[in-house]
């Protein structure tokens, strides 16, 4: 147990202690003790202190200075003969950079433009010296830039290409519902991914509205209602739509509402969502949902005469199923 | 993760260097190496051309175009809506574009590379001043290996595109066929 400590402390000595006045060490402990300083300013003054930001700044400079410097020197740092220093160079600068764990956007970003930054950090020293100067560059440094920068940019437009995808993955799930088995470009890591639509949502949305609206309501209403129902039924499905996780696939959705059957005092309305947006093997899918829509009879609310029958009132009940909807998928004719 | 997007990449530019490096090696008569070191980063240059076009107008086009690209890459249909002629000739433009494009990016990158390396003969050849006796010369026909040159080096750059294009078109076939046979 002794030696493990006694290992690590010689470890962190190594690593810390500086050999010499201009080591990377020496900025690696100015980087930490910048950080330290703008810690105790931050306690002692409050986190809105300008010299913290200084501070930290300073920090992250040291730090990627010294981690550039170190990793520069490392002779062994090399894959086939190739070095890699820059790519992890590159890392450091791109969270100094754009501080990616603060959001989704500053990850992108900083994953986006790792290749290039890296590029950027490999190809400095070929341009200037340590003193400054600039350098010309021989024939075959060139031809080799000029390689790695076009690889770097191809990795760039993956890794841009890969987001891509996965904004219209986040914009539009209901692609989403037969999986992208077929793709020549995608490979989902998931075997079989073959998730409901966002289509279920929207109907039992709509459903629980329309309840709510009618339940209660006096029968005359109620057919009014159905009368009128148009813009009504509009107006639902728009804010069913906008309630959605990822409300820009409404471009994709049409309602059809066909007229109400009756069926003896009831009216069954049914409501169809029909996919218009792409999804695998020629499926064009739709969901339905049925509502009854029928009259019960309830005693009405005032003072009862001995002598007459209970006056009754007929008010709306809605019963739309507990089921929610599946994806009924059409086979387009051969 | 586009992971089939990029083994594609990879085959379709290996499959690309080694025509065009072989085309380049008989026919200008570079070494082995230096032709397929060319063919290489030139089309490197033209695959990195054709992503950053794409993902520059990608966000620009409109929803119907848009839902196209998206059942291609994720569901690998074009037709959604029938083939019309709209789309033949959409997709007729994008491919000669992309033909002409990658031509234009190989013929330059190569002609920059022979330069670099001095190894340029069709400008390098040509004298600045003429004497009178060499001006007759070449009205009579001498000069005409210079411009024969140029053109050599042009029909070469075509041919060579032209077999690599065909031959990725081929492979594109050749995995329909089979995805076809297997559904």
């Amino acid at each position: 147990m002794e030696d493990i400590i006694q290992d690590l402390q010689k470890q962190a000595r190594s690593i810390l202690v500086p050999t010499g006045y201009f080591t990377p060490q020496t900025l690696l402990l100015l980087s930490i003790f910048s950080l330290f300083i703008a810690a105790a300013l931050e306690y002692t003054e409050g986190p809105e202190f300008a010299a913290i930001r200084v501070l930290t700044t300073m920090s992250w400079i040291f730090f990627t200075v010294a981690v550039w410097w170190a990793l520069s020197q490392a002779k062994d740092l090399t894959i086939y003969g190739f070095k890699v220093y820059p790519w992890i160079v590159g890392i450091v600068l791109c969270c100094f950079l754009f501080r990616p764990w603060r959001s989704e956007d500053r990850l992108r970003w900083a994953v986006s433009t790792w290749p290039l930054i890296s590029t950027g950090v490999m190809a400095l020293p070929m341009f200037i010296s340590w003193d400054l100067k600039l350098k010309q560059l021989k024939n075959k440094a060139k031809k080799m830039l000029i390689t790695t920068t076009l690889v770097n940019l191809l990795l760039s437009s993956w890794i841009v290409f890969h987001f891509r995808v996965q904004d219209w993955v986040l914009s539009y799930p209901s692609l989403l519902v037969r999986g992208t088995s077929d793709s020549a470009f995608i490979y989902d890591f998931v075997v079989d991914r073959e998730q409901p639509s966002q289509g279920v949502e929207l109907l039992d949305r709509m459903t629980d509205e329309i309840a709510s609206q009618l339940t209660g309501q006096p029968w005359y209403q109620a057919e009014r209602w159905l009368y009128t129902r148009q813009p009504r039924l509009e107006a639902i499905y728009q804010d069913a739509l906008n309630a959605l996780e990822s409300p820009d696939e409404s471009l994709f959705w049409r309602l059809n509402v066909a007229e109400p059957r009756q069926v003896d005092e009831a009216y069954w309305l049914d409501l169809r969502a029909d996919w218009a947006g792409p999804v695998a093997r020629n499926g064009e899918f739709y969901l339905e949902k049925s509502c009854k829509i029928f009259p019960v009879n309830q005693p009405r609310a005032v003072a009862r005469q001995d002598d007459e029958p209970q006056p009754m009132t007929q008010i709306a009940q809605v019963n739309c199923g507990e089921d929610s909807p599946t994806e009924q998928f059409v086979t387009p004719p051969v | 993760m586009p992971l089939r997007m990029i083994a594609f990449q990879v085959l379709f530019w290996m499959v690309a260097v080694a025509i065009e490096a072989g085309i380049l090696r008989q026919r200008l008569r570079l070494g082995f190496q230096t032709s397929v070191q060319y063919a290489g980063v030139t089309n490197l240059a033209a695959i990195v051309c054709g992503w950053i076009a794409f993902l520059v107008i990608e966000p620009l086009m409109t929803l119907t175009i848009k839902t196209q690209i998206i059942n291609y890459i994720l569901f690998n249909r074009i037709l959604m809506n029938g083939w019309t002629t709209q789309t033949g000739a959409i997709l007729l433009a994008i491919a000669l574009l992309a033909f002409f494009g990658t031509f234009f990016i190989k013929a330059k990158g190569i002609e920059l590379f022979l330069r670099s390396d001095n190894a340029w003969k069709p400008v390098a050849k040509k004298p600045q001043k003429l004497l009178r006796d060499e001006r007759y010369a070449r009205a009579r026909g001498a000069g005409v290996e210079v411009s024969q040159s140029n053109a050599r080096f042009t029909d070469t750059m075509i041919q060579a595109n032209a077999a690599s294009f065909s031959a990725v078109l081929g492979l594109m076939v050749l995995r329909a066929l089979i995805d076809g046979w297997n559904a």
